[in-house]
């Protein structure tokens, strides 16, 4: 906060004090009408108030002693010294733009357990125990002798202003100025009184602003809540402040022990899918193309010797090419398969359903495209592991892949459109995702997006796996 | 000659066998480095003439195989041994080197599929002679920092190249199809610009020339 609300209404009610250059035009700046406004409808209400508060608090404590009748007309006087006070507070804040807060209620007494009332008594001393009311009883006293003494000096400012312009223009004529000015030229006479005129004018704005102010500060002090009371606000406010700041930390901090833990999963998860990359290769497309190789020179030099060999080892040859592709077609589409990328989600999903050995029925619902490419590459290696464990280990008669968009935000999760799949099969259970395992690479994957994974496996009752990452990462 | 391989691919030992059995070679197979030094420990078991190994066998699929090499030379320190690599591991070939370079061979996998220089290395290895691959040549080549090697005229980068593979100066001539006095001439000249002492052995050459430019000059 660069201002405080003190200095903003200070701007508002007495700028010719404390804005830079208000001094200038203050005599014709809105916030001096408003300021006589103010202080000439203080005056005569606050009067008003005071002239009663005068007559019945005193006369009401005087006849206390006769009869405790008094007793009465005090809690009537600061009954309605909590209504004179709401009053008075509107009044400032509709003629300055000063908001004065209500003070803390009177603190009534313990209702009676048995009858659900009050009692008369302790209510009576919560009555004439209540400070504030008090205090507005002190505001109506202080505040009208305050307004009378602002509002008097204004008044006799401006006055003084316009005499002396009077006296510059018909003042020669006086005896005053026959007698007490009659060695001074009348020229400079009429410059002075002029002189004097404008410093009274100017007088009298400083004095109705500053008397304004100073009545919206003493109503804070008087018709607000106690110092007390608003120590006691501050302090909550600051331990609230802090019991926020708390939560924001131990959360941020929690989020910093999921985020390494995620991080060095992904790393993990990226660096055993390189190795499984870099082993495939090598036992795979680099051995067949090795044997290959082999194969080809075997047939060119069996060429011209033993034709018939040759054609064999060429035969042989040309089936290994062609087993050779077929790995490497797989091996690509284990890095990335293309079809996720041309066709989307929904169709990776029905080529994955076609090459499982078990049936698949695929449910894909609308709008999948709208998931981030990780979000659905996630969501396609967890089916594709999941169906090739399925065919490995379940023994299932069926699988039923389902992926949806779905909106959630709870608690500790991202928030936000989350792309779920869920994997059903018919199988034997017992599934669970053992360290190094396909399914715990794609848990650390799946964590690495701030994604869910929850593999449900009774043994005898099939197998349940169900994943959801965030659309946007 | 008898030969013994050591390889776990099926197809590429299969392969093998096929073309070093079409040449009149007698072949014997093991998948596993365990198996191949079992064998070979058993009392009785006949030394074979020529053993070839690959690097990386099970079950670490790390160096089973050089390490089996290894311990095979230091039994019988006249075993050839002819190791195939996946890829080129100065380390592999300096600790195969280590202890005298005769009858030892270090070539990447791939040049199997050039037949005939796999073939060629078989007989070389055999017959006790040295043969590393050109690439682990390029590399340690490449990696030396010795600044004598700018002295050099590029004829004679290409002759120190082909000694350090092992090759004799014979082999050195018709590579370069150039006769045999213009090899001589190089091979003193490069001998002299380098400071090595003057061998005709190609096989004690071949340490000589790859042990100067791993010497300080290394990059690594």
């Amino acid at each position: 906060m660069t201002t405080s609300p003190a200095s903003s209404l200070e701007a508002t009610i007495a700028p010719a004090l404390v804005v830079p250059g208000a001094l200038r035009r203050a005599p014709l700046a809105p916030a001096t009408a408003s300021a006589w406004a103010q202080a000439a409808t203080a005056w005569v209400w606050l009067l008003c108030v005071s002239i009663v508060t005068w007559i019945a608090v005193p006369l009401s404590a005087g006849f206390v002693l006769v009869f405790g009748i008094g007793l009465l007309g005090l809690v009537v006087c600061l009954l309605a010294a909590r209504g004179f006070a709401a009053a008075e507070r509107s009044r400032i804040a509709l003629q300055t733009g000063a908001v004065i807060p209500s003070p803390e209620p009177r603190r009534l007494p313990a209702r009676d357990p048995e009858s659900g009332r009050r009692r008369f008594w302790a209510s009576l001393g919560s009555v004439l125990g209540d400070a504030r009311a008090w205090a507005a009883v002190a505001y109506a006293v202080v505040g009208a002798l305050f307004a009378s003494l602002v509002l008097t000096l204004a008044a006799a400012c401006a006055g003084g202003a316009i005499a002396a312009v009077i006296f510059a223009v018909v003042g020669h004529e006086s005896s005053f100025a026959a007698n007490a000015l009659q060695a001074v030229p009348w020229p400079l006479v009429v410059a002075g009184s002029l002189l004097v005129a404008v410093v009274m004018v100017w007088a009298s704005a400083l004095v109705v602003q500053g008397g304004t102010l100073l009545q919206v500060r003493l109503a804070g002090a008087l018709l607000g809540p106690s110092s007390a009371a608003r120590a006691r606000a501050r302090a909550q406010a600051a331990e609230q402040e802090a019991r926020v700041a708390e939560r924001d930390a131990r959360s941020a901090r929690e989020r910093a022990v999921v985020l390494t833990q995620t991080r060095s999963q992904a790393v993990s998860a990226a660096d055993t899918e390189r190795r499984r990359i870099e082993r495939d290769l090598h036992d795979g497309a680099q051995q067949r193309l090795v044997a290959l190789g082999v194969e080809l020179g075997v047939a060119r030099r069996a060429a011209d010797r033993d034709p018939a060999a040759a054609a064999a080892a060429l035969e042989h040859a040309h089936g290994e090419v062609k087993e050779t592709l077929a790995e490497l077609r797989d091996l690509v589409r284990g890095i990335h398969p293309a079809v996720l990328s041309d066709r989307g989600l929904d169709a990776a999903l029905s080529a994955l359903a076609a090459r499982s050995p078990v049936p698949v029925q695929v449910e894909a619902d609308d709008g999948l495209e709208a998931a981030d490419p990780a979000a659905q590459a996630a969501a396609y290696f967890v089916v594709a592991e999941a169906l090739t464990n399925v065919a490995k280990h379940a023994e299932a008669t069926s699988v039923h892949v389902h992926a949806s968009i779905v909106e959630r935000a709870e608690a500790g999760a991202v928030d936000g459109a989350r792309l779920r799949v869920v994997v059903t099969d018919d199988g034997r259970g017992g599934a669970e995702p053992a360290p190094g395992s396909g399914l715990a690479g794609l848990r650390g994957r799946v964590a690495a997006l701030d994604g869910s994974f929850d593999l449900t496996s009774p043994p005898g009752a099939g197998t349940r796996l169900t994943v959801e990452v965030p659309c946007a990462s | 000659m008898r030969i013994v391989i050591a390889e776990d691919s099926v197809l590429l030992l299969d392969g093998l066998s096929r073309l070093l059995a079409a040449e009149g070679h007698q072949v014997t197979g093991y998948r596993t480095a365990d198996a191949l030094v079992a064998a070979m420990s058993r009392p009785g078991a006949e030394i074979p003439d020529l053993l070839v190994t690959d690097v990386r066998m099970p079950p670490s699929h790390t160096d089973e195989g050089l390490r089996a090499a290894l311990h095979l030379r230091s039994v019988h320190p006249d075993l050839p041994v002819l190791v195939l690599s996946q890829y080129v591991e100065q380390r592999y070939a300096s600790e195969l080197l280590a202890r005298g370079a005769s009858g030892l061979g270090y070539v990447l996998k791939d040049r199997i599929a050039d037949v005939d220089t796999f073939l060629d290395a078989v007989e070389r290895v055999a017959g006790g002679g040295t043969v590393v691959d050109p690439e682990v040549v390029t590399q340690v080549i490449a990696r030396s920092r010795r600044t004598d090697l700018d002295d050099l005229t590029r004829r004679e980068r290409e002759v120190l190249a082909l000694m350090a593979e092992g090759r004799s100066n014979t082999a050195i001539a018709d590579r370069l199809v150039v006769g045999m006095a213009a090899v001589e001439k190089h091979v003193t000249s490069i001998l002299t610009k380098l400071g090595l002492p003057p061998d005709a052995d190609a096989n004690r050459r071949v340490l000589a020339v790859l042990r100067w430019l791993d010497e300080n000059g290394a990059r690594s």
